[in-house]
């Protein structure tokens, strides 16, 4: 995450503290893709990774220990709430695509909404997942399905809280009014809303092993 | 005073980690008086008003040494500040105790505290042969014991070999590729300071209640899930070595795609680029999965969790899946960069180009696809499914076969070369080929099944390990400290106390691991602090070595400080090597280049009249264009 907050080292032609020296040369592009989104890719590679390793141990613990009932009874999962929960988020896909279209096209306001909006969907459905928690009934010592079942949509919940901290530094400088049309100068929304696609996409799949299989 | 407190630096750090602790503390207790618990708990798997406070404190240290300022600023919206460079480059032996986001800088601190710890683990090695000496216990108690090689192979792994080798590609990798700097300096940084922070919660283990983790580095459940607090300590330690790894293992992948110098095309990099390019893409990928093995650990311990509890669903042998999912491909993270400094070294003093330059970058492919492959081998014993022995067995001995193509490759470029070893560094290369064969080929031995099964958990596997971990990857460490130590410092270190460091080295790593093979075929099992008297003269004789090659250390370690500071100058380029590190001064300028360098031809094109790698600026105007390289493309 911190890859995507780091601006471009060598911009700005800033006057080296040095007295000796004129400031590091410029570095030579040697590939199409800029760095910070380079940077966030790679990123989001090791972070399937972490949730590959929880998704790894929960077919261990239902297909290998293969228990009787999953969940055990009488527990049953929220498959409506957690569906409603998922529309929201894939919606929230949307509205930052949304954002990032409109910064290309210079439409400030535009972006505005559709980051706030991503905003407050994001919060919505980290209220519905905490308002789930309450209400389900059993803790993650509930055998080691209580143990993989909130482990999996916690992990998930943690980058729902990072992708949304993210989006509230985007949004207060977009507020600030740091974004511009070019390339470059709407980084800060990009690399942000490519990582919040990565959340959305990871809840598909968590929704669908947990929920649905 | 005050001011002392605001700005980044380590009046704020200890500041910062003590709020930080406080407010966990507080937390602990406030949280645990409302839900009626009593506000201490000291269960052996519990104490949460140690482990929360353990948590923030390294958040509110790196928050106090100054490592997010600039990114708070972003963050809320302030301007950012025009790079002012003011916290890059070191101007006395001061800038290196602060958060610098200079890559030499950063290179230098990295190589220099993981130093520190791998003595510190050395001296846990020393005590380990001091007991181990005599059958019967004499120095330590079986459960200091467990401790001390727990601690040993968690600093040895995560805190030496894995950092230097990041360490040495930090200083020299950038300017190999002729970039100003790392794609991410500041992450840079940070990735260097949470290191001492996971170094600290391993030592630290040692005070908590219990003693330090003693469950080997592997720390399998159940285990891990029972011992006592020390065992959180190490669960911790190594999410922040990791964050640590896979932060620099990114900002080496953007590095290397995005900031090579004009013409440094993939096939013109060279080797070291190469396989800091491999490894970081195995460190990305494969140690996510370690911090989860750990994660689910820390929850069955602090939160009792059942991912591995049997009564409860949980399944022990998942840990070791996982765990070894990581921890297989990292036996390729401790020794590809190492490949890397051995092709530079060999080529250089050898004066020959690469030979098979192609096939050695595709063999490092070809070595981390395979590596993600042959995790159970580890296993073959555990009880896992039987069904997926053989298949892992063929793919540990298939992946031999892009290591021998290295080996005999390194021996095709000493063939009919002026082989010279006026350097240390050739020594240690020439040594890493005999010994990482022979720790090669026990590897091949422990990849059968049958083979395994004979030798599991006995003292044949600590002698392949240690020649695959010592006579390898700290060989090629060493080779690359004495290789860049000129560019590294400016000055030249001592070649006759080197030597005597070399060949002390090498008769103590043979003296001490080839007998470990022999009394491991008879059967002595390792990790355990006592034996049976017939392995006593056998154990008596490592022990002697083993202290032989501790001792011997210390002359490198005084070679390393005294010519740091009264070393003869160094030349730009002492060893007289092609790649652009060494078109640079010795040490290199604040910014490494007034212009980015152009690059020309293939970076180990020796004894080819007329061929150059790199075109630093204000030499050599005309270039011809599209000229071919020789060598190496």
């Amino acid at each position: 995450m911190e890859s995507a907050s780091v601006p471009l080292p060598h911009g700005a032609g800033g006057h080296a503290a040095d007295s000796h020296h004129h400031g590091p040369p410029e570095a030579n592009q040697s590939s199409r893709i800029d760095r910070q989104t380079l940077g966030i890719l790679l990123f989001i590679v090791s972070e399937v990774m972490l949730f590959g390793a929880f998704f790894a141990s929960y077919f261990f613990l239902r297909v290998v220990v293969n228990p009787t009932a999953w969940p055990p009874k009488p527990f049953e999962l929220p498959v409506g709430v957690a569906g409603m929960n998922t529309a929201i988020l894939v919606s929230s896909s949307f509205t930052i695509h949304y954002a990032l279209e409109a910064i290309r096209k210079g439409n400030k306001q535009g972006m505005k909404l559709g980051l706030v909006l991503t905003w407050l969907l994001g919060l919505t459905f980290l209220f519905v997942q905490i308002n789930e928690y309450v209400h389900i009934g059993f803790s993650a010592r509930l055998d080691s399905f209580g143990s993989i079942f909130y482990s999996l949509t916690g992990l998930h919940g943690a980058h729902v809280f990072a992708g949304l901290m993210l989006l509230t530094f985007a949004t207060i400088r977009a507020f600030r009014g740091h974004f511009d049309k070019d390339a470059e100068k709407h980084l800060g929304v990009e690399v942000p809303g490519i990582y919040w696609h990565f959340v959305d996409i990871m809840w598909i799949i968590v929704f669908a092993t947990v929920y649905i299989l | 005073m005050v001011a002392a407190f605001q700005r980044p630096g380590w009046y704020r750090a200890a500041l910062g980690a003590v709020i930080a602790a406080a407010l966990g503390f507080g937390l602990v207790v406030v949280l645990r008086e409302i839900s009626g618990l009593s506000a201490f708990q000291s269960e052996q798997t519990g104490y949460p008003q140690v482990i929360v406070p353990l948590i923030m404190a390294p958040f509110g240290f790196l928050l106090g040494i100054g490592c997010f300022d600039y990114w708070l600023r972003w963050a809320f919206g302030l301007p950012t500040i025009p790079e002012d460079h003011s916290s890059h480059g070191a101007h006395s032996w001061k800038d290196y105790f602060k958060v610098n986001t200079d890559h030499k800088v950063i290179g230098i601190q990295y190589i220099c505290t993981t130093f520190v710890f791998f003595f510190i683990g050395g001296l846990a090695a020393m005590l380990i042969r001091a007991e181990l000496a005599q059958p019967g216990t004499q120095i330590v108690g079986a459960g200091t014991f467990n401790s001390l090689f727990s601690v040993h192979a968690a600093l040895m792994i995560f805190l030496f070999v894995i950092p230097v080798f990041a360490g040495i590609a930090n200083y020299v990798l950038p300017l190999m590729i002729g970039a100003p700097d790392m794609a991410f300096p500041r992450l840079n940084a940070l990735s260097f300071w949470m290191l001492p922070i996971a170094g600290l919660l391993f030592l630290g283990s040692f005070l908590a209640p219990g003693g330090a983790f003693d469950a080997g580095w592997t720390g399998y459940a159940p285990l891990s899930t029972g011992a006592p607090l020390g065992q959180s300590f190490f669960n911790l330690g190594v999410q922040f070595a990791g964050a640590s790894s896979i932060a620099t293992a990114l900002n080496f992948l953007v590095t290397i795609i995005t900031m090579r110098a004009p013409g440094m095309t993939f096939w013109r990099m060279p080797l070291l680029v190469w396989a800091n390019l491999s490894t970081s893409l195995l460190v990305v990928a494969a140690t996510p999965f370690i911090a989860g093995a750990q994660f689910m650990v820390f929850f069955d311990r602090i939160l009792h969790t059942n991912f591995f509890q049997f009564g409860a669903g949980g399944d022990v042998i998942s840990y070791q899946h996982i765990f070894w999912f990581y921890s297989h491909p990292a036996v390729y993270i401790m020794i590809l960069p190492g490949f890397g400094i051995i092709s530079e070294v060999i080529s250089t003093h050898a004066r020959k180009p690469i030979f098979g330059y192609r096939l050695m970058a595709l063999a490092l492919i070809g070595i981390i696809v395979l590596s993600y492959s042959v995790w159970a081998h580890h296993m073959f014993v555990a009880g896992m499914f039987s069904w997926l022995r053989v298949p892992m067995m063929l793919t540990t001995l298939l992946i031999a076969v892009p290591t021998g193509i290295k080996i005999f490759s390194w021996l095709g470029t000493l063939y009919f070369g002026k082989i010279h070893t006026k350097s240390t560094a050739m020594l240690f290369a020439l040594a890493f080929i005999v010994t990482f064969t022979i720790g090669g080929i026990s590897g091949v031995m422990l990849g059968m099944v049958p083979f395994d099964i004979h030798v599991s958990d006995t003292y044949f596997i600590v002698a392949h390990i240690h020649f695959v971990l010592f006579g390898g990857s700290v060989f090629t460490i060493f080779a690359g400290i004495y290789h860049w130590f000129p560019k590294m410092t400016g000055r030249m270190y001592d070649e006759k106390l080197g030597r005597v460091h070399f060949w002390g080295t090498l008769i103590g790593t043979w003296g001490t691991f080839i007998p470990m093979h022999w009394i491991g075929m008879d059967g002595m099992p390792r990790r355990v602090a006592d034996y049976a008297a017939q392995f006593g003269n056998w154990n008596l004789l490592i022990s002697c070595f083993a202290f032989m090659l501790g001792a011997v250390q210390l002359v490198f370690l005084y070679n390393m400080i005294v010519s740091w500071r009264f070393g003869p100058k160094a030349e730009a380029n002492p060893w007289r090597a092609n790649s652009i590190e060494w078109l640079v001064s010795s040490p290199p300028p604040i910014y490494n280049f007034d212009e980015i360098p152009r690059v020309v031809g293939g970076p180990y094109e020796f004894g080819i009249p007329g061929a150059q790698h790199a075109i630093m600026a204000g030499e050599g105007a005309e270039v011809p264009t599209g000229e071919p390289s020789v060598v190496g493309t």
